[in-house]
């Protein structure tokens, strides 16, 4: 049968009407994620009590359906293996994929046909086909608004056509997201037509504000406006940065959204981004050259390779030739490495120049110290680059208007006093103001949180350490390397890339569970204390040569098998273990002696 | 104007207890009704249900009740002379069909079975000059083919066959205001589409990347009163969207921000307690795709019925350490 004449396939009704195929017809379907979705459904089918009688009848329906489906998919392979490009192949893939659009097979073997039909058929006869294609693949997303296949043919559809109406696909769209403002793929099918019909970012913007002056709550097109802001209003002095006017109308609009509908998340995350987080540039943090290891600890701003990284050390003036690798001896990223000097190239008894050089895209970062005659080691840091770094995870450039949000959050705070976003809000506003002055107030808001949106308790109550944590290193004393993190109810430990300088650390008297952490970046370690914790398990504690004394009193170490990670730190001597289940196992100490042949003194005791 | 909450209400007699040797049989019979109507209508993905369905019995301790040898020479006809896999035997090959296919001959051990020079030359050949992964000859981009193609070559074992420098590129250009990722640059955030790109900066090493107090922040605010996680805001709950945004915070360390307890129970009440199997949400149709997601949700809830499950690659983890693979996450 020729069918095909530009009103060929299924929704000819004329040629359709006697086409056993139309029958069958599968059960509602709906959508979901990865590689289902469809009309034939796995979601969203709810289970229905049936009777004998009516099962049967399904039954019998479905078999019959099934007997026509699987003669079409017969009979389309057969004709796909002798190259048979026509009519036929093109209505029966139709009527397959009008009721299972992800047969992906199927989709390919209609534009084997459309490439077939360009070597014989004129640009006019190819328009028409590809518009009929176009008005098929509309048929096919009314029932399945989410069918990845679908939409992705229709890009390919539009690439393929003479003479492709970019703006009637603009329209379409419109149309589609005004039935579901969500459709992701709808939204992607709307910036793929953008990109081809070049439709300037600002006609888009304005199109994001019309979809948000309808809705607030559409999180797709604050989305896109995250986008297209950096582009309409790009802010010359840093990347992806908005200009500040444009950023000041923009708090207006979140504020308008969250003040209009205070728990719809969409606005709350878009003010979030809009306060700005801080992108650093790669440098050399700090330095510990240790004569004893004879060795060299960089500390970086971002993860590197040792093994794909160009790193030079010059010792007085001479390029140095050493081994550069991870404190684990891995091939990780890593933010600390460690260079290996020659044997001897240290020498005891003059000062010794060392200058620490790192090729990034952005040119060349350095670090340089001195190690002085007959000392054992130096420590070289840039002290207020943590500062900087905290305070900037909202990096707005002027702190007036993070007073104007934080009087905003606080107004909305009063009017809805158990809104858990605009507590947040405040709180994140506080710490980008001053974080010390304002600590009490924003740990008892955490508290406050905890109690209203206790899902999210442990969330909150690591955000609480992570400001403590943060708080406590900005206010350490210059040039100390004692670190006293303890009694603070910390549940987790951040910021270990700007504690590499420390010898001392205290984290007793805590809520820890586990040291899975890497502290093994804190290189130049020597005392641990960890007493009064929860920690079952230390993981994170290896390949610290300098490490000489470990306390965990009083955790949950249940065997001795869990301090192995220390096994490699050959330098631990003292081991306080009094208070852990491991304690009151039997052969305890020569358990512990099997896995830490180092250790000397365990719980006061010379082993 | 303030937008209901969408979510669903968990009815008081769902079940509350893993009804694990009803999955099984659930699975199993599955598997061997090959002239069901819903069997025949999933061909298109074939592969791929096979995966769920011998996962979930590898998980539940019960692979040995599947047929090893008809699996494996299945998976075997499935391959086209290109080294690409389809979802069935005569379908089009596509990188979402390799990576099932090499899971599935993980599983059992049977690598050997098709050819895995041809295979990796498949994937590294669907590579782009900018990094992204086309799923087929065709040209559809997506993150998702990115996660597909390195997770395929790190079972194989042969990640060095591609540009890992410039995929990742690729990845992160998909990386948006709120810390997750979508299919393409400029697409929108997505629990499935976070858990392929934070999975494939696990495989190649790379969660440095992720802004994991933000992304975290983001995907445990996806729990909903019900307990269940949806996959964007203001989208209903669903176990499969449970399991894509709990294996991404278990990837970046941040398991603990969600309300373990309620996702379980949001969980076990999407059981089907007549025929076994998990469906999307209470009381609707179950499938092979939910009960995986649906078990391996409960695996990394810590339950001990089940096999661990690794986050990353969706398998259970002695398989994985059977094969000396090792992805290292991030602490918390």
């Amino acid at each position: 049968m020729d069918v095909f004449d530009g009103t060929y396939g299924m929704y000819n009704s004329k040629q359709n009407t006697n086409t056993p195929l139309k029958k069958f017809v599968v059960p509602s379907i709906k959508v979901c994620f990865w590689r289902i979705r469809k009309q034939w459904k796995m979601h969203g089918r709810l289970k229905v009590k049936t009777t004998a009688e009516q099962q049967e009848a399904k039954r019998k329906e479905r078999e019959e359906k099934l007997s026509k489906y699987q003669a079409a998919t017969g009979r389309l392979f057969e004709k796909r293996k002798n190259a048979e490009h026509d009519g036929e192949a093109l209505d029966l893939t139709g009527r397959i994929l009008a009721h299972n659009s992800d047969f992906l097979t199927m989709w390919n073997y209609r534009k084997e046909i459309f490439q077939a039909f360009h070597k014989d058929k004129s640009s006019d006869e190819m328009q028409q086909l590809y518009q009929d294609e176009l008005s098929f693949l509309e048929t096919c997303l009314k029932s399945n608004p989410k069918s990845y296949s679908v939409w992705e043919h229709r890009c390919w559809v539009m690439d393929c056509m003479p003479q492709p109406n970019w703006q009637r696909e603009l329209l379409l769209c419109g149309k589609f997201l005004e039935y579901d403002e969500r459709n992701f793929h709808c939204w992607d099918y709307r910036r793929f037509v953008v990109r081809r019909a070049n439709i300037p970012p600002q006609e888009e913007l304005k199109f994001s504000t019309d979809k948000i002056s309808s809705n607030f709550s559409n999180y797709s097109s604050w989305h896109y406006r995250s986008k297209l802001l950096p582009l309409v209003h790009p802010d010359m002095e840093q990347p992806q940065g908005v200009e500040e006017t444009a950023l000041l109308q923009e708090h207006e609009l979140a504020q308008n959204a969250f003040f209009t509908d205070p728990n719809d998340q969409s606005a709350w995350f878009y003010h979030r981004w809009l306060l700005g987080r801080a992108e650093r540039d790669q440098s050399i943090r700090c330095l510990h050259v240790c004569r004893p290891l004879n060795r060299l600890v960089a500390t970086f701003s971002k993860h590197l390779k040792a093994s794909a990284a160009t790193l030079n050390v010059v010792k007085d003036g001479e390029v140095i030739t050493g081994r550069w690798h991870t404190p684990r001896g891995t091939d990780t990223f890593e933010q600390v490495l460690i260079f290996e000097f020659p044997e001897h190239s240290l020498t005891p008894d003059r000062d010794q120049h060392i200058h620490v050089t790192l090729d990034t895209e952005a040119g060349l970062v350095g670090r340089e110290c001195v190690l002085g005659a007959g000392h054992p080691e130096v420590f070289s840091r840039d002290i207020t680059e943590s500062q900087e770094l905290f305070r900037s995870e909202l990096s707005v450039a002027k702190s007036s208007v993070l007073q104007q949000e934080l009087e905003s959050c606080q107004q909305l705070h009063e009017l809805e006093p158990d809104n858990k976003w605009a507590i947040l809000s405040v709180v994140l506003l506080m710490r980008a103001i001053d974080p010390i002055t304002y600590q009490e107030q924003t740990l008892q808001y955490v508290d406050k949180l905890t109690s209203l949106d206790s899902y999210r308790r442990n969330y909150y109550s690591d955000l609480s350490s992570r400001f403590l944590i943060e708080n406590t290193v900005m206010q350490s004393e210059e040039g100390t390397n004692k670190l006293d993190l303890s009694g603070k109810g910390l549940t987790c430990v951040r910021h270990l890339d700007h504690m590499t300088l420390v010898v001392q650390l205290d984290l007793s008297n805590n809520r820890l569970t586990t040291l899975d952490i890497p502290v093994y970046m804190l290189q130049c370690l020597k005392l641990l204390l960890a007493d009064n914790n929860n920690i079952e398990s230390i993981a994170g504690l290896t390949n610290m040569p300098l490490l000489g004394r470990v306390s965990l009193r009083n955790n949950r170490i249940a065997k001795a098998q869990a301090l192995a990670p220390l096994a490699s730190c050959t330098n631990v001597s003292v081991l306080d273990l009094e208070g852990n289940p491991v304690c009151s196992t039997e052969g305890f100490k020569s358990d512990i002696v099997s896995v830490l042949q180092q250790i000397k003194v365990l719980d006061g005791s010379k082993i | 104007m303030s937008a209901p909450v969408k979510d669903v209400t968990i009815p008081e007699d769902a079940p509350s207890d893993l009804l694990l040797n009803k999955h099984a049989d659930f699975i199993a019979l599955y598997g061997a009704k090959k002239d069901d109507y819903e069997y025949c209508m999933t061909e298109y993905l074939r592969l791929s249900g096979m995966y769920w369905g011998l996962t979930t019995m590898d998980l539940l301790g019960q692979l040995e009740r599947m047929d090893r040898q008809q699996v494996v020479e299945f998976v075997a006809a499935c391959q086209h002379d290109c080294g690409g896999f389809g979802a069935s035997v005569g379908h089009d090959p596509h990188l979402l069909y390799a990576l099932s296919a090499v899971q599935i001959l993980t599983l059992y051990d049977a690598l050997d079975a098709v050819n895995v020079d041809k295979l990796v030359e498949f994937v590294s050949n669907l590579q782009q000059p900018d990094g992204s992964f086309y799923g087929d000859k065709w040209g559809e981009v997506d993150t998702r083919f990115s996660f597909c193609a390195v997770a395929c070559l790190k079972l194989l074992g042969k990640l060095s066959a591609i540009d890992v420098e410039k995929a990742t590129n690729f990845v992160l250009s998909c990386m948006n205001f709120d810390g997750g990722f979508g299919c393409r640059p400029g697409s929108e955030s997505h629990s499935g589409q976070i858990y392929c790109c934070v999975g494939f900066l696990a495989v190649t090493g790379q969660l440095h990347h992720v802004n994991a107090d933000l992304l975290g922040w983001w995907l445990c605010e996806r729990q909903l009163p019900s307990g269940g996680l949806n996959g964007r805001p203001e989208k209903l709950p669903d176990v499969c969207y449970s399991w894509w945004v709990l294996a991404s915070l278990k990837m970046i360390g941040r398991l603990h921000w969600i309300d373990k307890d309620k996702l379980r129970t949001f969980i076990l009440a999407c059981q089907d307690e007549e025929t076994g199997g998990f469906a999307d949400r209470p009381g609707d149709m179950v499938d092979p795709f939910h009960t995986l997601f649906g078990i391996a949700g409960l695996s990394l809830l810590g339950a001990t019925e089940v096999k661990t499950v690794n986050p990353v690659l969706c398998m259970p983890e002695d398989t994985l350490r059977r094969i000396n693979l090792h992805i290292e996450l991030l602490s918390s």
